[in-house]
């Protein structure tokens, strides 16, 4: 017996908009799945070209409000590649502190909804919780508890003094024992452990061909982190430590993020302590000459490609992305094929979509 | 009176999903109160009798969102969350979006915001059950709604609604220019004023026109109070006016220096007053003057 199932394209366990066309057997394990998305484009690549520069700056933080901090970063490099502009070594340092504490808590999300759809409330607030302390210092330092706009052309558009730096090391202290227990939790916990070992899996094999990346590619025991494999800002000299995982499942996806929340909380206090002395950015509007750019960094879901090309005019003449869950959305089908009906959110989830990055 | 059990379906309809984590953060995090109104989260939007709605309405989501329309029951409130699902926002220029969405269905509450702060989604949805409330005991909607969390607070730092220091403002459009939401508009009345327009409903809070001006005279407050009404969507705008002056020797109208940047330029304060009211040619002439003659 083959029953039709579709999921979407609004449903409360979708974060954002995507249509499952699914048949399953009497077991209800799936036997085809269909992917219909398109729903959040939004025009970014024409849009782009509309904006100056320094518009840019703001419209790429809007490409995905969780990897916010990534975009503009990334962005930024292309620019200050194409212009030859050196950053002073402060603006690094503050960079990184921004990126890191978007990653913790960018993660710290993705396993809150795992832990939402495995329903397991309590183990939820709890991450949500300690996702809050990250969204408060946030919103006291950069003024917006997602849009950060810590980045710009030259540089960055923060500065911290003591007081910040203290309230910095504050929240890390109380972050840090609960992300510590958490894991430990997420690690040990039976009804976490049955609802996600053994689903969704993508093994090694599969991995390497469809070339995933971020904690997907990590889950499944393939070390291709932008910071460790191409690093860029000061990542060369923080040696950013890889967990990697060989469940392939949504368990050793989720683990491997955990790994990624501790490390770069390792990294945020490195950096804090070490903070160079020095300007902010080099100047306020550079001139931006005709060329092209490729750069490519690290977001919290994987590798993420900016390609630029500039005119010397005020505006971009093309921009182009190649965004993590481009690679990983693929992965997708080897992971739904075989596994259930129910489990098929928990298992999207586990890649971390962005899908307003990927559709743009 | 009936007693009203408000049923909550959230539609994404295309947002960087930005509102939807918040919203998530709204719905799940204590702090936020959300559970004091007793919300029940539904998983069919038949069931359904407060719709949230987040995102600019993409092309793609139209058909999908006028087709779930038609499964509510009325009567239903809408509170549309986010700056692009009040009026695109960042995105209002593309190809790709058929929004806002009050194009195509009635909406009661906005939540302005890039995305709105938790507390401010709180409130959006408290003022949306009011509505709600009036609704099913056939009442009408009223002009305004007082706040209703009125414990909430924000940080200083936080950016919110901007505003503007007419004192300062030369009338340069760096702020127009740098505006990636083209929420602000310069324009000159031609008698001698410029009229500064930011609308609240089109910003997304980044904070670039604050940082780009150069005489610091238009700056974010930590204001959060961006759940409104759909009456007040086309009024909640701050408006500043910019005026002409007459030059006080040689009689030419001319946009004065803002006070920022003439002590930047002249650190004696005798000679800040001397430059005040004269225009650009008279000050060339009074400085070299007072240095040389």
């Amino acid at each position: 017996m083959k029953e039709k199932i579709t999921i979407g394209p609004f449903h409360p366990e979708l974060e954002e908009s995507v249509y499952f066309k699914l048949v399953a057997d009497e077991n209800r394990t799936v036997t085809h799945v269909e992917i219909i998305n398109g729903f959040i484009h939004r025009g970014m690549e024409s849009l782009v070209t509309q904006k100056n520069f320094m518009q840019n700056l703001i419209l790429t933080e809007r490409v995905c409000s969780l990897c916010s901090n990534n975009h503009p970063f990334a962005y930024a490099l292309a620019v200050e590649k194409i212009s030859g502009v050196k950053v002073p070594p402060r603006a690094e340092a503050l960079r990184v502190i921004a990126d890191e504490v978007k990653r913790v808590a960018s993660d710290l999300f993705n396993l809150a909804m795992l832990t939402h759809l495995a329903h397991h409330h309590e183990l939820m607030k709890d991450t949500m919780d300690a996702r809050e302390h990250m969204q408060d210092l946030k919103e006291i330092i950069w003024g917006n508890r997602m849009d950060m706009s810590a980045n710009q052309l030259t540089g960055v558009k923060y500065d911290l003094n003591e007081e910040k730096i203290k309230l910095i090391l504050e929240t890390i202290a109380l972050v840090e024992p609960k992300v510590n227990a958490l894991q430990d939790r997420y690690e040990n916990d039976e009804s976490i452990r049955a609802k996600t070992i053994g689903v969704g899996v993508l093994p090694y094999e599969d991995a390497l061909e469809l070339g995933v990346t971020g904690p997907v590619a990590r889950g499944s025991g393939i070390n291709n982190d932008v910071r460790v494999v191409a690093p860029y800002s000061l990542y060369g000299e923080l040696k950013p430590k890889v967990t990697l995982r060989d469940g392939c499942d949504v368990h050793s996806r989720a683990m491997a993020r955990f790994g990624d929340i501790v490390e770069a909380i390792r990294m945020i206090k490195e950096v804090v302590a070490n903070l160079p002395e020095g300007d902010t950015y080099v100047e306020k509007r550079p001139h931006i000459p005709a060329g092209e750019a490729v750069v490519r960094v690290e977001a919290p879901r994987g590798e993420l490609i900016y390609y630029l090309k500039t005119d010397g005019s005020q505006k971009p003449v093309r921009m182009k992305w190649k965004v993590p869950t481009f690679t990983n959305w693929e992965a997708l089908k080897v992971m739904i094929l075989g596994d259930k009906v129910d489990n098929v959110t928990m298992i999207l989830n586990s890649i971390d979509p962005c899908i307003s990055c990927t559709e743009r | 009176m009936s007693e009203v059990i408000p049923k909550l379906f959230r539609i994404n309809t295309g947002s960087c999903n930005g509102c939807d984590v918040e919203f998530v953060a709204t719905a799940f995090v204590d702090k936020f109160q959300l559970e004091t109104l007793g919300v029940e989260l539904v998983n069919d939007v038949k069931d359904a009798n407060l719709l949230v709605i987040t995102g600019p309405l993409t092309a793609r989501s139209e058909s999908f969102l006028k087709n779930t329309l038609t499964k509510l029951k009325k009567p239903f409130v809408v509170v549309g969350i986010g700056t692009c699902s009040v009026s695109c926002g960042i995105f209002r220029d593309s190809y790709a979006i058929n929004g806002p969405i009050d194009k195509f269905v009635e909406v009661d509450v906005n939540v302005a915001g890039c995305p709105p702060r938790p507390q401010s989604i709180a409130e959006g949805i408290a003022k949306g059950i009011k509505v709600l409330e009036q609704k099913m005991n056939g009442e009408a909607t009223p002009k305004a709604i007082d706040t209703i969390f009125k414990d909430f607070s924000a940080p200083d730092s936080f950016r919110g609604r901007m505003s503007l220091n007419e004192e300062n403002c030369t009338a340069c459009r760096t702020c127009e220019i740098v505006c990636p939401s083209n929420a602000i508009e310069i324009s000159s009345t031609g008698d001698g004023w410029f009229v500064h327009k930011i609308w609240h409903n089109s910003c997304c809070f980044c904070g670039n026109c604050a940082y780009f001006c150069p005489t610091g005279a238009i700056f974010s407050t930590n204001s959060f109070d961006t759940a409104k009404l759909q009456s007040e969507k086309f009024s909640d705008v701050n408006v500043g006016y910019i005026d002409y002056k007459k030059c006080s020797s040689c009689g030419d109208r001319y946009m004065p220096p803002s006070k920022g940047l003439l002590s930047k330029a002249y650190t004696h304060d005798d000679v800040t007053k001397l430059n005040e009211k004269i225009c650009p040619k008279c000050r060339k002439e009074a400085n070299f003057k007072r240095m040389y003659a």
